[in-house]
């Protein structure tokens, strides 16, 4: 995955567990994990804005350009 | 009227699509015990004699080949019913479920539009290979079904359009 969504650093710098961001954010643990783990296709404005307030930061100090191969066409 | 979902259309018809297998299993189960009995009897000329057709056409229908090739067309055509109607059943399960981009949809739709054209084909086979084992026969054979044809198209074309549900559904499953 080119993009990645740093939720790790955000998380320590706030103390803040996963499960607990979760239930802020109002997503499951599982679909935080899937942004974690790089394996989404795509992030709905919501849930960006909704992960931006809970961790007080702005979209682009979430989402990391890292370069590589694209993610192959799910079928 | 709900089309999806439990107690809706695809539910009646999943239930219909039961009662026609399993009937259709009790057939071809009696139809498998016809065939062994055949098998059985072509070493007993007095009981190959004893099959009688009318018709031109009788005295090579009692030729073991011709009834033996005649129980395996008899034979695909029914395994190949059977094994639509089973596909069938699958992909209405997960309509019922209310799930119908279900993956595995796509893989059941094509075998399924597969398998009606190889019945088809197999019915002009059988068409030609009476002609030439039984002189006798009437010779209107089988017309180009055109509607048969479109039918098997749009399962063909129904199976992308369940491929490219299931990729939206993933995507979708995806997008967070």
């Amino acid at each position: 995955m080119a993009i990645r969504v740093d939720l790790d650093k955000r998380l320590y710098d706030r103390r803040m567990s996963l499960t607990e961001l979760a239930d802020r954010v109002g997503v499951t643990i599982a679909n935080l994990s899937i942004l974690k783990t790089g394996k989404a296709r795509a992030i709905r404005f919501s849930t960006l804005e909704a992960l931006c307030r809970e961790l007080d930061c702005q979209p682009g100090e979430l989402l990391v350009f890292v370069p590589g191969p694209l993610n192959e066409d799910v079928d | 009227m709900r089309t999806l979902g439990p107690g809706s259309v695809s539910s009646l018809l999943k239930t219909v699509l039961d009662v026609v297998y399993f009937g259709l299993l009790v057939v071809a189960g009696a139809l498998g015990l016809a065939a062994l009995a055949a098998l059985l009897f072509r070493f007993d000329p007095t009981m190959v004699k004893g099959i009688a057709i009318d018709g031109a056409g009788g005295q090579v229908l009692t030729r073991p080949e011709v009834l033996g090739g005649l129980f395996v067309a008899i034979g695909l055509y029914v395994a190949g019913v059977l094994i639509i109607l089973n596909r069938l059943r699958k992909v209405f399960v997960t309509l019922t479920a209310g799930d119908p981009f279900h993956p595995d949809n796509v893989a059941r739709l094509r075998l399924v539009g597969a398998l009606l054209a190889g019945l088809e084909i197999m019915r002009y086979l059988v068409w030609a290979g009476s002609l030439a084992l039984v002189p006798g026969i009437d010779r209107t054979g089988p017309s180009i079904s055109l509607s048969g044809w479109f039918s098997i198209l749009v399962v063909f074309v129904l199976a992308e359009v369940f491929r490219e549900g299931a990729r939206l559904r993933r995507e979708a499953e995806l997008t967070i």
